[in-house]
């Protein structure tokens, strides 16, 4: 499916469900995406993270919830699968789409401004080298008898700083590849956005409202 | 064929009373290989990032082939000038190296089906096709800086600037593309110009010399350019003192079959090797050859085979904590180590976190004077100067008192009188708190009464110089 439709709809289902208390809906969402995930290859053990996360916070809520005694099973029921439903569909997303596709389809298709496409990739192909400074920061302040914890804001200042010195250098060497804001460029790899897409998308939606539909009280 | 004309260039940085270039004029001709040289901070960088058009400029101060860069349409600039940085990681937008050449040649609206073809030439003209689809940041440094030479020639860039484009690679990597360098400027007719303060090896690649000092730029005649190569000879160590430890010695730090891989490459073949205590061990070697990862490795932050032992215990089963108490690392940038805004602020967290009860507030008044740091206590660290924030580094770093101390370039960036004031007080507080130096550093002279060790790294193998003792 097209990356940016695949975005829209993951938007649009998760704003509905959001406000509409229907766990059957839930349900099934959650079992689309799990079945999606599967037949994409996504690793067992990511599979197992994605469960065990929702399935944590979503139990400690539901407990909380219960303690406090005022909240219907109806009502903990749809928390619960809610939560569950979010992350799995998130995880269906985040698993099957490629960032340059993504990027990509965002600027051809959804003409998003390249400028933040662009800008946006280039910072994540950083990840690995903000991994790495945040070690790097880590030890050189315990060689100066001080502990940083993630939470310290210390931390955060440094990398920070070494960000913006980053972003300084990649923002000079786009420009220097050429780059030039709002300026039109040529596509080598067109993400094609075919009916199918749009079929996807609209009845992907239309089951969705009719589950609503159904399952309100 | 383009020729770089500079008139009348004057430029400043904000809060800076003295201009970093001063009314230079200049003239780089078309198809010419210039290197660029002067200090460290000399402004080499200012300069070319103003041609580049990476910082604003008065109208017509640069201009090529007679037209400024603000006449050329925004989308062909990048036809006329390009430039390669000195941090080779933080160039690039994409995830692999095809994808990045795509990226650059879009951007020139080159016609989608020509792009393949034109990435191919630029990566064989390279010697990099077995690169295509790797992911940049898996590429060593000397990869990465062949990667965006090749981005340059895909775009077929009239004028090739370079930022000291070496500062962090291997020799082999740096004689490849100082060829390809030759190869267009005087086959493709493109301008080159590169900044570097190290002159040695370009011999046989550069036309012409330019020096840049005290914001002017003077051109050498190819006759005295030539000379200049062939006389500039990389300061040479004159170690008189230096001996060869004895077999029988006891190490502190002690490598068994220890080897350094980067990115699939060979640093240090296994070899066993020993570092000794209330001693001071210089290490040498060209760039990129793995100085800075052998000490990231006695720091527990790098991945090496082997063992590395401390006082007899493996490292890995030291807990990171203790071990900083005993082996620190004073890393090449400086500002990594500074966790706090002012100089006072830096210093007080030192003497609060020292391990030995040695350094009182007098003692570091007495030294921030001699380092001419007394006047800048309530100032912010990062507006020192670089050789500034180098000494105040050193300074919190002696503070602390680690047993071993690890110094990656520590005087990078100081003046001839600063080395001098700094070895002196290494050597006083190593005389009185026994403290064991291991250093790396490419600036040798006035280290003739400190160094008793020397490392040598050659040919992927440490090895100790010096007479027997």
């Amino acid at each position: 499916m097209n990356p940016s439709l695949k975005l829209a709809l993951l938007v649009l289902v998760a704003l509905e469900i959001s406000f509409t208390h229907v766990w059957t809906v839930n349900i099934a969402l959650i079992v689309v995406s799990l079945i999606l995930m599967v037949w994409s290859h996504v690793a067992f053990k990511r599979l197992v993270m994605l469960t065990l996360i929702p399935v944590f916070f979503g139990g400690a809520l539901v407990w909380s919830l219960t303690l406090r005694g005022t909240a219907s099973t109806h009502f903990l029921l749809v928390i619960f699968t809610r939560m569950v439903a979010y992350v799995y569909m998130g995880g269906w997303f985040a698993q099957t789409t490629n960032p340059l596709t993504l990027t990509r389809s965002l600027e051809q298709n959804a003409k998003l401004p390249s400028k933040f496409a662009y800008g946006f990739l280039a910072a994540f192909n950083l990840m690995p080298k903000i991994q790495a400074e945040v070690a790097t920061i880590k030890a050189a302040a315990l060689m100066r008898g001080q502990v940083l914890h993630f939470w310290s804001p210390q931390l955060y200042f440094k990398v920070i700083l070494a960000a913006m010195n980053w972003s300084d250098q990649l923002a000079s060497a786009m420009t220097s590849h050429g780059f030039v804001e709002d300026a039109p460029r040529t596509h080598a790899s067109e993400i094609p956005l075919i009916t199918r897409d749009w079929v996807l998308l609209v009845g992907s939606l239309a089951l969705v409202q009719i589950g609503l539909f159904v399952g309100l009280p | 064929m383009v020729n770089v004309s500079i008139h009348n260039l004057t430029f400043s940085y904000p809060q800076q009373a003295q201009p970093v270039l001063n009314a230079v004029n200049a003239n780089f001709p078309a198809g010419q290989f210039s290197l660029l040289t002067g200090v460290s901070g000399g402004g080499k960088s200012t300069l070319l990032k103003l041609v580049a058009g990476l910082l604003p400029t008065d109208a017509m101060t640069v201009t090529f082939n007679g037209q400024s860069l603000a006449q050329i349409p925004a989308t062909q600039r990048s036809q006329t000038v390009a430039m390669l940085f000195q941090e080779p990681s933080t160039q690039f937008t994409m995830d692999t190296v095809a994808n990045e050449l795509q990226f650059a040649l879009e951007n020139q609206q080159v016609p989608a089906d020509e792009i393949s073809q034109r990435v191919t030439a630029a990566l064989d003209f390279i010697g990099i096709a077995p690169l295509r689809d790797r992911k940049l940041m898996h590429l060593s440094g000397g990869e990465q800086q062949k990667v965006a030479l090749a981005i340059i020639v895909a775009m077929d860039s009239a004028v090739i600037l370079l930022d000291e484009p070496f500062a962090s690679i291997d020799p082999a990597t740096r004689l490849v593309l100082l060829q390809r360098l030759a190869q267009l400027s005087r086959e493709r007719g493109k301008t080159v110009i590169l900044a570097d303060h190290d002159l040695s090896g370009y011999t046989d690649y550069v036309d012409r010399l330019t020096v840049l000092a005290d914001g002017r730029l003077s051109h050498l005649s190819p006759e005295a350019t030539q000379e200049r190569l062939a006389n500039f000879a990389p300061a040479r160590l004159r170690l008189q003192h230096v001996t060869v430890p004895g077999d029988n010695q006891p190490a502190l730090l002690q490598g068994t079959q220890l080897s350094l891989a980067t990115n699939g490459r060979t640093l240090i073949a296994p070899q066993d090797l020993g570092l000794f205590a209330h001693h001071t061990t210089l290490i040498t070697g060209p760039n990129g050859s793995g100085k800075s990862t052998l000490f990231r490795s006695l720091v527990k932050l790098g991945h090496y085979e082997g063992v590395i032992t401390y006082d007899g215990t493996d490292i890995h089963r030291l807990k990171r904590r203790p071990y900083a108490r005993q082996v620190a690392l004073m890393f090449q940038s400086a500002a990594t180590q500074f966790l706090n805004v002012t100089v006072d602020e830096e210093l007080a967290l030192s003497l609060k976190n020292s391990y030995a009860d040695h350094f009182t507030t007098t003692m570091v008044t007495h030294l921030l004077t001699e380092l001419n740091l007394a006047d800048r206590r309530e100032q912010i660290i990062y507006t020192l100067s670089s050789g500034q924030q180098k000494k105040l580094q050193l300074l919190c770093m002696l503070i602390m008192a680690p047993d071993v101390l690890l110094l990656d370039e520590p005087f990078k960036g100081l003046d001839y009188e600063s080395i001098q004031t700094v070895i002196q007080i290494l050597k006083r507080v190593q005389r009185e708190l026994n403290l064991t130096y291991i250093l790396v550093s490419h600036q040798l002279s006035g280290l003739d009464t400190f160094i008793d060790y020397h490392l040598q790294l050659a040919d992927q193998h440490l090895t100790y110089l010096g007479v027997s003792a």
